[in-house]
């Protein structure tokens, strides 16, 4: 763990309705890293992401982007302090036109010169959003869409973006595409935190990788490390139930 | 052909007031996916705070509408919080509460009014325009005119302005909407103020013509949501064009048929309509969608 860590969470328990499904998870990303969630379905990585980003209410433990806590934000409070989260399910505005999606991505900013230069540099990202910029986000392809939900992240210009299964029913060349973005944004020195079902695809884009299971942290490693660990192997395999007979804790 | 145009600008004027109830109803339904049956009842109280206050307070018009509005939109922020806030989550019975919403209101004004039509004697009523050979009351054409200009206001709103984007923006995707920062809980206060303002206009603009009695926003809410369905559910021009059409097809169906058959010709129209376009003229037929 770097002392310089960008996004930094301690002993962080949440879930919903008082149930909790993430237990006690401490992770830390460095700039310019990308840090790879692992671990089956159900394992709470989902959760964890929703949980730093201040949609579950009660999550306990603490939370910081660049030592500015997240302790008790709402979303918009998260967003402006340099977490961007693009959630698994399309977060577009379908009947919004893209420029619009655009505008929506910077709303918690108050400064309609700084929004206007953060679309124009945006779309200097992903030409291919200029080229639909008067269309209506529903109408662009599956990929595409993923392409704006990553550009509306940029517009808040932020130091962390966390990304959940953002390759998932994408056919493998746009899947590239993604990937190949999230290689951008951790070049110019954000951090990445990256959830990935396909555990082959997410070890080859990632610098490191933990592994959850029933809501925990049982393995840390580098991403090089982890590819040639059986026991990720076993869950690459999609092995049913457990992975690792006892956690380290 | 002088009766037709006649009649035709009477529709325009009580398709008017149904558009300003479908709007009001679509702002909610847009966000909370609620339909707000007591949006007729509103649009009652609407009437008659407008008439207590130019009757006992100011006597001009113009502040009379405007203290329906703010009173309304207050009522609004208290049933939105008391009511539908608590319910949120359960969109069954947050349409059994405004039924209910229904029987409180129009009681509470039987208790504090009275059940008696009250006059609302302003001056636009007995004042008429000459339009060649036709004489319409200022009223009609001020209905017909504010109708017009809140529709631009609220096109403009939802399209230009960040805040009006935005409360399109949780209609279509509220689980985006929470990514991108949009305080959702607000939007829906945004709606409730915005369809509340136009109630109190609707019933505020109609007391004058034909008097403010508890159930005066009970016809105008059953063909209010008429004009939705025969729009397109979810859709705002569809509500618009709707509600315009059935106030014109009910005025001028008068010319042809006894004026006791115009509720036959607007109903099977939409009988029609929805056997050839089930998603009415404008919705778009889609699944789980409430753009």
């Amino acid at each position: 763990m770097a002392e310089n860590a960008l996004l930094k969470a301690e002993a962080v328990s949440a879930g919903y309705g008082g149930r909790m499904i993430v237990e006690d998870v401490s992770l830390s990303v460095a700039p310019g890293e990308v840090l790879c969630l692992l671990g089956h379905n159900g394992a709470g990585k989902s959760t964890l992401l929703r949980a730093f980003f201040g949609l579950l209410p009660g999550r306990t433990g603490h939370v910081a982007v660049a030592d500015r806590s997240l302790d008790g934000l709402t979303p918009r409070g998260v967003l402006l302090t340099g977490l961007a989260y693009v959630p698994q399910e399309r977060s577009v505005f379908p009947k919004l036109t893209v420029r619009e999606n655009l505008r929506m991505g910077g709303y918690a900013l108050d400064d309609a010169a700084l929004l206007a230069r953060r679309v124009e540099q945006a779309l200097d990202v992903f030409p291919r959003l200029r080229e639909r910029i008067g269309q209506l986000a529903g109408t662009l392809s599956g990929g595409e869409q993923r392409m704006l939900e990553v550009a509306r992240t940029l517009l808040l210009d932020p130091r962390v973006v966390m990304l959940d299964e953002p390759s998932i029913g994408l056919a493998p060349r746009l899947a590239e595409q993604v990937f190949s973005t999230i290689r951008d944004l951790a070049a110019q020195g954000r951090g990445i935190l990256l959830v990935e079902q396909s555990v082959k695809r997410a070890l080859a884009v990632s610098d490191r990788a933990v592994v959850m299971e029933m809501g925990r942290i049982v393995l840390e490693d580098s991403a090089a490390a982890l590819a040639s660990d059986d026991r990720v192997a076993k869950l690459y395999m999609g092995a049913a139930g457990k992975a690792f007979d006892q956690p380290p804790r | 052909m002088l009766a037709f145009a006649e009649q035709a600008v009477n529709g325009l004027m009580m398709g008017s007031i149904y558009v300003f109830v479908a709007l009001g109803m679509m702002l909610i339904y847009g966000v909370m996916h609620v339909l707000n049956f007591a949006h007729g009842a509103l649009f009652m109280l609407g009437g008659y705070v407008a008439q207590t206050i130019f009757m006992r307070v100011f006597d001009n018009y113009l502040l009379a509408v405007a203290g329906a509005v703010l009173f309304l939109i207050l009522i609004g922020a208290l049933l939105e919080r008391g009511v539908f806030a608590p319910l949120r989550g359960n969109l069954r019975n947050q349409v059994i509460a405004s039924l209910g919403l229904v029987l409180v209101i129009q009681n509470t004004v039987v208790a504090v009014f009275g059940p008696n039509a009250l006059q609302f004697p302003v001056q636009a009523t007995r004042a008429t325009v000459q339009l060649g050979p036709l004489s319409f009351a200022v009223q009609h054409l001020l209905i017909i005119a504010v109708g017009a200009a809140c529709v631009a206001a609220l096109f403009a709103f939802l399209h230009l302005t960040k805040l009006g984007t935005a409360l399109r923006a949780v209609s279509q995707n509220p689980r985006g909407a929470l990514v991108v920062g949009i305080d959702v809980e607000a939007t829906h206060k945004l709606a409730f103020a915005l369809s509340m303002a136009l109630a109190a206009i609707g019933g505020a603009l109609l007391g004058p013509l034909f008097l403010v009695f508890p159930q005066m926003g009970d016809l105008p809410l059953v063909k209010g949501l008429a004009g939705i369905v025969l729009g397109g559910m979810g859709s705002i021009p569809g509500a618009v064009l709707g509600g315009l059409a059935i106030g014109v097809i009910e005025a001028t169906s008068t010319l042809v048929l006894p004026t006791d058959w115009k509720d036959v010709v607007v109903f099977c129209t939409i009988v029609v309509v929805l056997l050839l376009r089930p998603q009415g003229l404008f919705g778009l037929r889609t699944r789980d969608d409430h753009g």
